[in-house]
């Protein structure tokens, strides 16, 4: 028993380990001045940070929506609406290609001539909104499910505003819930790897995120790549750790 | 004044309310009176509007405020229904200080912030709670929390005032007392209450009138006594506690109806346009009186007299209730003394004992 635990806990834990254990610390500030990991890192910040406020402004209201409302067909659009969740990176950025290539389905409207989407910054905006939404459509969903009906119908008795009951009490009592679904989707943004190498391809500067980095560096400059996963499992854990202490703190949940 | 006109509600394909009619005086206090799952509270948030019924109209004060006129529909916004609605669990906003959950519908009209102040302020004082007034309610006792949703719901200056069980919310130990508490604040406020709650005693100490709602309909109106002395159906009996006999009206003799329950004559006030019908008698359990031998007293005219055996004896706190199988079951109230005086145990042969005036009879209109 003992044993089986033991192994479990080094499997997990030792490779993360092994990482930091590849790099000198006196390597890590000539890394950091590397031109190569200052222009994915710049790329990933970027493009997770607008995937990630793009899922805010869409997911957060619709999740809202799909709580408050009651329409036929909703348990299956609910259901679909998670599927990214468990879908197979490489299949998401082949779906975004059908849909947004200039030959895909929405492809007339997005793509004119002298720009085209897969292959651009956005392409790789799209493929990390799409992959990480998930994730705070269905935080926010929870928050707003486990709002107590009557503390809103008291609202509702006492103001005539929809928006403002939403803005000062179902909002301020799932802060925590969407907090932590926002940090889950900026997560998954920033290691998004397999939808985005599909439909925005492997381009430095242009689409290549710290994950792609890491895969091109490999081979040619492996420092460089475990400095960058370095980074990658630093910022990970702090987001860890900061859901982790918003699910403790269960304020504003049923009573 | 609230009038809820034959309201109709369904939730997919349950009737929760049926063709529902209600009218609550102006300053009355009224208690809707009804067991868990009988519609009551689906009735208040039609009335509040915060669900919109099938059918039906609602008027607050004489106004409309939802239902049809003509083909038109009308729906006016809970907010603006002049309703303070007190919920079932603690509904004050967690993250707001007292002050400001009481302050949260002044703010939607639009006074000066001093006024606000002021008159949250005053709120909060009439519920003893101004020195809590920057207190957060996890900080409260649930009494307490139910005070300040009661100040709360008042901000709005309503003139209809909406309980729905209260007293759920707070510990058990501590119902009594705030259940009087909260009866000095409403008495205090002379507006428009209607008070939801399945608890016998809690209606009676709370309310002027009692409706008591079974069936997705209010079942009886009237004041305690009336409702008490004289059930106007087996529903509203058998919630009360009160005994419940199917009969036949026979004839009226000596200024007395005769009725048969199970073989057995029993005489009850005067009804000649009941005679020949299939009727229901009720009697209140502490009117009957036990006693061991047959000449027990002078047997007038007026007083029934029925033989029977004790077949449970449940002990209460001042009395028990005592069961009694006369061909037909009969629940009595014996106070303590009587039982040991009397010496009354299991299986015993009495004879109960009711006069003529303390029988309610009225029509059996169900079908069995």
């Amino acid at each position: 028993m003992g044993l089986i635990v033991l192994t479990y806990l080094l499997f997990v834990t030792l490779p993360i380990l092994a990482v930091f254990l590849k790099i000198e610390p006196s390597q890590v500030s000539a890394q950091l001045r590397n031109a190569g990991i200052i222009e994915a890192i710049k790329l990933s910040l970027i493009t997770s940070a607008s995937a990630t406020l793009i899922a805010f402004v869409l997911a957060v209201p619709s999740a809202y929506f799909m709580v408050t409302r009651n329409f036929p067909g909703k348990t299956i659009l609910d259901t679909l609406m998670d599927l990214p969740i468990v879908l197979p990176p490489a299949v998401a950025g082949v779906a975004l290609l059908y849909t947004f290539a200039p030959k895909g389905l929405l492809g007339p409207f997005f793509n004119k001539p002298g720009f085209i989407i897969p292959g651009s910054t956005i392409a790789v905006v799209i493929a990390e909104t799409f992959v990480a939404s998930p994730f705070l459509f269905r935080s926010a969903k929870i928050g707003f499910e486990n709002m107590d009906r009557d503390v809103i119908n008291s609202a509702k008795m006492l103001s005539g505003s929809r928006l403002k009951v939403f803005l000062t009490i179902t909002f301020p009592l799932s802060i925590r819930a969407i907090i932590s679904g926002t940090m889950m989707t900026w997560a998954r943004a920033m290691g998004e790897f397999g939808a985005t190498l599909m439909f925005a391809g492997n381009i430095a500067g242009i689409t290549q995120t710290m994950p792609l980095a890491i895969y091109m560096f490999l081979y040619s400059d492996p420092l460089a790549g475990i400095m960058l996963s370095i980074i990658l499992i630093i910022i990970s854990f702090s987001i860890l750790i900061i859901v982790k202490l918003l699910d403790q703190k269960k304020f504003g949940a049923k009573k | 004044m609230i009038k809820a006109d034959s309201i109709t509600k369904s939730f997919d394909d349950k009737k929760v309310l049926e063709n529902l009619s209600l009218e609550v005086k102006n300053g009355e206090i009224l208690s809707l009176l009804g067991p868990n799952g009988c519609g009551k509270s689906t009735l208040l948030n039609i009335v509040s509007g915060l669900i919109m019924q099938n059918e039906g109209q609602i008027y607050v004060n004489d106004v409309l405020v939802s239902g049809k006129v003509g083909a038109k529909k009308v729906y006016i916004k809970p907010s603006e229904r002049k309703i303070g609605y007190v919920f079932q669990t603690v509904s004050l906003f967690p993250h707001l200080r007292i002050q400001d959950n009481v302050a949260y519908g002044l703010k939607s009209l639009h006074l000066p912030r001093q006024e606000v102040k002021k008159r949250a302020s005053n709120l909060l004082e009439f519920v003893g709670l101004l020195e809590y007034a920057k207190y957060y309610p996890h900080q409260l006792s649930g009494g307490q929390k139910q005070r300040v949703a009661l100040a709360r719901s008042l901000a709005t200056d309503p003139q209809v005032l909406l309980l729905d069980e209260p007293v759920s919310a707070v510990d058990p130990q501590l119902r009594e007392s705030f259940r009087l508490e909260l009866k000095n604040y409403l008495q205090a406020l002379k507006i428009t209450v209607v008070y939801v709650t399945h608890n016998l005693s809690e209606a009676f100490v709370m309310s002027d009138r009692i409706a008591v709602m079974g069936n997705g309909r209010i079942e009886q109106v009237g004041s305690r006594t009336d409702i008490f002395d004289k059930p106007s159906s087996s529903y509203v009996a058998k919630f009360l506690g009160i005994n419940t006999f199917k009969g036949k009206a026979i004839e009226t003799r000596g200024g007395l109806l005769e009725i048969e329950v199970n073989g057995m004559l029993l005489l009850a006030p005067q009804a000649p346009n009941l005679v020949g019908k299939s009727v229901i008698a009720t009697i209140k359990p502490e009117d009957i009186m036990l006693s061991k031998s047959a000449d027990f007293n002078q047997v007038g005219v007026s007083r029934n007299s029925v033989e029977g055996v004790i077949t449970e004896m449940v002990q209460m706190r001042s009395n028990a209730q005592v069961t009694i199988d006369a061909g037909f079951l009969v629940k009595t109230r014996v106070p303590l003394s009587d039982i040991k005086n009397l010496g009354l145990n299991l299986g015993d042969k009495v004879y109960l004992r009711f006069n003529a005036d303390a029988l309610n009879v009225f029509e059996d209109n169900s079908r069995n």
